[in-house]
């Protein structure tokens, strides 16, 4: 047990730093400013109380990312979806505060740019809540926050070979999502299409390959 | 082996650099022949750029750190408050008043279950409202009780027994068009003061301020509520005055703590007898 104080500082030296990093984090999972807001608050506080059981000496950003995604899996989903089914116009005003929000950041910029990039950015979110919640979570702890593979199975308790493949097939649907987006808004020419493989039909399994290598290596 | 049919898992574990030294050099050999394999991962790192840039998020706005530091200080005091075992200081071994808060922690500890009355919960949100209300009190330090009964009602403010807290003063105020005063009280505990405010209500109906889970303490029945996650304590008494309890930065069980040692607790005695 440290003296209130002393946590404070240790607290805000180790913990605090990271802040514009969960709510990086935070943006992405929630995909609207104000519940990525409230998300850090009570994760952050949340590993306040906690503090004490955080090991000094470990990886501190992905111990508090662990919480931000716990508590976006725990709390958020289902008080996003009470929220939902209880008022419809919450959610259309979550919708409006999002786009003031990114036309305000975006203010500085020329006006082509800044239009552009508020529909690029708003295409990013919407394809962000097309993706089921384990895939997108993996990528968000992995695209955006640079975790490792360990890090994401430790996180999110599956297996290695399930991150990458959740990994994987996430970063596809983003990337069609993505591509359909500035296709139909005409950003990009319409390219044709590099892959036609579905990308549940492709197997991907780092464990397998390995146990194979080793096979061969014996014999 | 040919690589070429696991380029989709090498490629990605390669891009994310998950590969160990052997596998990496094994790969970039198989590049130098494979054309194929090449073309495959030089479009794969390419899609992984755009995603990475398209997925950089906005910084967290300034609001979110100076919410932040708030709710941090916030917890301070309440830890501060919790570790030195307020509870248990505040009640006075053998009093009644001991006896009966004893019983009733138990019961709080289990209680709160159901959810206040829509009455009580728009009474409470105003209270809540109002108690952050930036506004001067009209009153300060000893004159309040004499300005309460000038310019309120004859009642004297609830004092506490504990000797940390010290009533501030105090404002007129309307609560749902009933004439009301605020109290404002600062809980001195260490090194940190944390403010109470009580918000006296004339002439409340009944079901105004009854509502929510009730807890008897000796014969006064006290009912708590949640505010906008803000721990309330309300109380009638016969003259049909409400009394509503709250604090920004206590949980309801510290709130109650001090509630019970306010000498509402004589005033209902002596109302008995």
């Amino acid at each position: 047990m440290q003296a209130p104080r002393e946590k404070r500082a240790e607290f805000e030296r180790q913990a605090l730093v990271h802040t514009d990093a969960l709510y990086g984090a935070a943006y992405r999972l929630t995909r609207n400013p104000r519940d990525a807001e409230d998300l850090v608050q009570d994760a952050l506080l949340r590993a306040y109380r906690f503090w004490d059981s955080f090991e000094q000496d470990s990886n501190c950003k992905a111990w508090l990312l662990r919480i931000v995604t716990n508590t976006f899996i725990n709390e958020y989903q289902r008080k996003k979806r009470s929220r939902e089914v209880l008022d419809a116009a919450t959610a259309e005003q979550d919708t409006t505060d999002g786009v003031l929000v990114h036309a305000d950041a975006s203010d500085r910029q020329t006006p082509e740019r800044a239009l552009l990039d508020r529909s690029v950015s708003d295409d990013v979110q919407r394809s962000l809540d097309a993706l089921p919640d384990d895939f997108r979570t993996a990528v968000v702890l992995c695209d955006v926050q640079g975790l490792s593979y360990k890090e994401i199975a430790e996180i999110m308790q599956t297996p290695v070979g399930t991150v990458m493949s959740r990994l994987f097939r996430g970063r596809k649907l983003l990337a069609a999502a993505l591509r359909e987006f500035a296709t139909t808004h005409g950003y990009v020419r319409d390219e044709p299409v590099k892959t036609t493989a579905d990308p549940k039909d492709k197997t991907i399994d780092l464990d397998s390959y390995r146990a194979q290598k080793a096979r061969e290596g014996s014999q | 082996m040919s690589l070429c049919a696991s380029i989709d898992t090498l490629s990605m574990a390669y891009l994310d650099d998950e590969l160990a030294a052997e596998e990496r050099r094994e790969l970039e050999l198989h590049l130098v022949d494979c054309a194929s394999c090449k073309q495959h991962l030089d479009a794969e790192r390419t899609d992984l750029q755009l995603l990475r840039t398209a997925l950089v998020p906005p910084p967290a706005p300034d609001t979110v750190k100076a919410r932040l530091a708030r709710a941090l200080d916030a917890e301070d005091q309440r830890a501060a408050i919790v570790g030195r075992k307020r509870w248990s200081r505040l009640l006075l071994p053998g009093t009644a008043v001991a006896a009966a808060a004893a019983a009733l922690l138990v019961f709080v500890g289990v209680g709160m279950k159901q959810p206040p009355s829509q009455a009580i919960a728009t009474v409470t949100h105003e209270v809540v409202r109002q108690q952050t209300r930036p506004l001067p009190l009209e009153v300060q330090g000893a004159s309040t009780g004499s300005w309460l009964r000038e310019h309120f009602a004859p009642v004297e403010p609830p004092q506490f027994d504990e000797p940390g807290i010290q009533l501030i003063g105090a404002r007129a105020t309307a609560i749902q068009g009933h004439d009301a005063a605020l109290l404002r009280y600062l809980v001195t505990v260490g090194i940190n003061r944390v403010s109470l405010t009580a918000v006296l209500i004339v002439d409340v109906r009944e079901d105004m301020l009854n509502g929510g889970e009730a807890v008897r303490i000796g014969n006064l029945t006290l009912h708590l509520a949640d505010a906008e996650g803000q721990p309330v304590v309300t109380y009638v008494d016969d003259n049909r005055i409400g009394y509503v309890f709250t604090s920004e930065r206590m949980t309801m069980k510290e709130l109650l703590s001090i509630v019970v040692t306010s000498d509402l607790i004589g005033r209902a005695q002596q109302q008995l007898r």
